[in-house]
């Protein structure tokens, strides 16, 4: 049940056909709340002390394998352009999921995530899974935002809640795996019914559906 | 805003985004604003629906139209040739990854009122109706001689120098008729003219092996075409400037363009703000007293809910009206794209015609275009200037892109940009600097 670090679909023993399904992620949430510090952990295991703010890095994939099923992530990083509200739609577009990070300490990133989280319930697609982060929780002695409140607010809105730390990996594999878990697999699922679109550089075959045997 | 940056980049159509892009990659620390509230400026693809019908004055559609969301029209027209410049741009920076595309079904070509299908291949050109018999063995001949034609190997020129003789020459040296001259340099080498005709034959030469090389990538055409519309570009490629540091500021009014006593461009202004900068790019729409017009462009958005005849129900075509088959000067273009692009509400297709405009009553000289498309739902006009920046601003710093012109393939747009990026650093785009860990992340 642990991810996959080195990307590749991998197969539990005894179960030779799992199904391999590929779902976009977003990352939504104020600068420096420490979005790309939790996909470096995820991704890579690794966490920077002072990790830049985002530059040459917001496109990686990761690999999470379930019972039945390998689900792929292909996760997108904002890229600094919700600084200026400057998002562009082609970041939404097709996102089956998408984890809202905080940072504990401080109140005003909570007030942020929640317009985040209104927008993702207004523009995206009905059936995205939304997770919302409470990064930092290694930083608790200065802890701003109550873990109750937020747990609450969560509750109140359908989401998957925790509390992270990139720098101690403290919950980041599992809420990506929380996530992998709450994503619907049936055939098909998510699929943006594009069949027969390639992308240009990967091997110029059609791209598999998200979902696919 | 208040900081000093290399270059300020204004407004986000494909070309500033590209060349946003490809500042960033190299290092340049780049704010890029648009006083729109969305990407893309004129390169956008308008939706839902109703912001489209809200743009030309029109009333709101009705519920045939399905859900307006479903919907993301172009403004201008265009297909990316699968081997052309934009998509070695797009490989080479890793934007593709932000893109799926699908090919173009058909190419086909107008003549004496009805059109016949570009052909693709030797099976097709023998079928091909737009050829007799013995204008088909020498169309055969001549296709063969630029397939094996090599630029640095004089021995496949055979007695032929296409560098000083001009493709009138060559037409003539291979007995090929008026007709077939008309649709290989229109519907093949895509010529919007017959200026070609009395130049030098290697371009022409050129032109026709990247249809043939695009056409051998994929197959039905060597057209390409996102999902979701044109508008995907210029996003991708603001992306690519974003991940590599650039600046994002969409919804500013700019007020003013800066520039010191010598008139070089130190800043841009908006509001109480100034930005500080060493250079501008930006399109003609920023520097109203630096460009000139040059032309016009005419564009009319069709909304149908059927296929065009006579192309097999094709769900993407292009159809190209050479000037002389109309008696015009310059051609004109009819592309549709469809639902399956995701550009359109399930059943529905969106046909453009577009030409440059001749005359003082464009709206006819699109009507042999109109005339092919069968009963059209809805029909949107614009007759744009196309403007051109009158000096390369090595004074002023400020380097401003042509409009976007009549031609259905990003060939020039890439080109534009290329020069530009060249006269404003003063060195060739040097594609080794993306980084290399962006393609390994790609696992
Ligand atoms: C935070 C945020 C900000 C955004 N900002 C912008 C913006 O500034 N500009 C802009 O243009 N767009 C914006 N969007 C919208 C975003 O671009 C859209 O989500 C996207 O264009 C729709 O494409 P999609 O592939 O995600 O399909 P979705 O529309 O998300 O849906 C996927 C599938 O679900 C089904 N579906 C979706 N909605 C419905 C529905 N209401 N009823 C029935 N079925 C449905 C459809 O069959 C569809 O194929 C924003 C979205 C978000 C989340
Ligand atoms: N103590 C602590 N610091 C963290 C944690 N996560 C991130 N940081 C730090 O917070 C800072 C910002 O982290 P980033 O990952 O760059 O934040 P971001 O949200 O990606 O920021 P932008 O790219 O600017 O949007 C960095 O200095 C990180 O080292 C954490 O869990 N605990
Ligand atoms: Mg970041």
């Amino acid at each position: 049940m642990a991810t996959n670090r080195s990307g590749a679909a991998q197969r539990p023993n005894g179960a030779p056909q799992t199904k391999v399904c590929q779902f976009k992620l977003v990352l939504l949430g104020e600068s420096a709340v420490g979005k790309s510090s939790l996909v470096l952990r995820f991704v890579k295991g690794q966490f920077h002390e002072y990790q830049e703010s985002t530059i040459g890095a917001a496109f990686l994939t990761q690999t999470v394998c379930l019972d039945d099923t390998t689900v792929k992530f292909e996760i997108w990083d904002t890229a600094g352009q919700e600084r200026y509200h400057s998002l562009a739609p082609m970041y939404y577009r097709g996102a089956q999921a998408a984890i809202v990070v905080y940072d504990i300490t401080n109140q005003d990133t909570f007030g942020r995530a929640k317009n985040w989280v209104k927008e993702l319930q207004r523009q995206a697609s009905p059936s995205i899974v939304i997770a919302l982060a409470g990064n930092k929780s290694d930083l608790a002695a200065k802890r701003m935002v109550e873990f109750e409140e937020a747990q609450a607010y969560a509750d109140e809105n359908g989401l998957l809640f925790m509390e992270t730390s990139a720098k101690t990996a403290m919950n980041v594999n599992d809420i990506f795996l929380a996530i992998a878990n709450k994503l619907p697999k049936s055939e098909g699922a998510g699929a943006a019914g594009a069949g027969g679109a390639r992308r240009l550089a990967d091997g110029e075959q059609p791209r598999p559906s998200s979902c696919c045997k | 805003m208040d900081e000093e940056y290399d270059a300020i980049v204004l407004g986000t159509g494909l070309k500033e985004c590209i060349l946003s892009g490809m500042l960033s990659v190299s290092g340049k620390k780049v704010l890029h604003i648009d006083r729109n509230k969305y990407y893309g400026g004129e390169s956008a693809s308008i939706t839902p629906l109703e912001e489209l019908f809200a743009k030309f004055n029109a009333p709101a559609p009705d519920e045939t139209y399905g859900r307006g969301r479903d919907w993301n029209v172009d403004l201008i027209p265009k297909f990316l040739m699968a081997n052309g410049l934009l998509v070695k741009l797009l490989i080479h920076t890793g934007v593709t990854r932000y893109l799926e595309f699908k090919s173009i079904e058909g190419s086909y070509v107008y003549k004496g009122g009805k059109i016949s299908k570009v052909p693709v291949d030797q099976k097709e050109a023998l079928a091909s109706d737009l050829m007799g018999m013995f204008e088909k063995r020498r169309f055969r001949n001549f296709l063969i001689y630029v397939q094996d034609f090599q630029e640095e190997d004089a021995k496949t020129w055979k007695d032929f120098d296409p560098s000083t003789a001009n493709m009138q020459s060559l037409y003539d040296k291979f007995g090929l008729d008026r007709n077939t001259q008309d649709f290989t340099g229109h519907a093949l080498a895509l010529y919007l003219d017959d200026g070609y005709l009395q130049q030098p034959a290697i371009q022409t030469i050129r032109r026709i092996k990247l249809y043939s090389d695009s056409l051998a990538k994929y197959g039905k055409s060597p057209y390409l075409y996102p999902m979701y519309g044109l508008g995907e570009l210029p996003q991708g490629f603001a992306r690519l400037s974003a991940i590599y540091g650039g600046t994002y500021m969409l919804d500013k009014p700019i007020d003013e363009i800066v520039l010191s006593e010598d008139g070089k461009v130190v800043g841009v202004r908006s509001g109480n703000e100034v930005a500080k900068c060493k250079q501008v790019y930006c399109d003609p729409s920023y520097v109203p007293e630096r460009v000139h017009k040059k032309g016009q462009v005419i564009r009319c958005i069709c909304l149908l809910d059927h296929p065009i005849a006579n192309t097999k129900d094709a769900l993407s075509t292009q159809i190209i009206i050479p000037q002389k088959q109309v008696g015009r000067h310059f051609d004109i273009y009819v592309s549709v794209v469809s639902y399956t692009h995701q550009v359109a509400a399930k059943g529905w297709f969106i046909a453009m015609v577009s030409t440059t405009v001749e005359t003082n009553d464009p709206e006819s000289e699109i009507k042999p275009g109109l005339d092919l498309l069968g009963p059209i739902r809805q029909k949107f006009i614009s007759i744009s200037d196309y403007y051109e920046p009158i000096d390369l601003g090595s004074q002023s710093q400020i380097f401003i892109s042509e409009s976007y012109d009549a031609t259905t393939h990003f060939e020039t747009t890439c080109l534009d940009v290329l020069k530009i990026y060249k006269r404003g650093t003063g060195e060739d785009f040097d594609f080794s600097k993306v980084k290399v860990e962006l393609g390994e992340e790609d696992q």
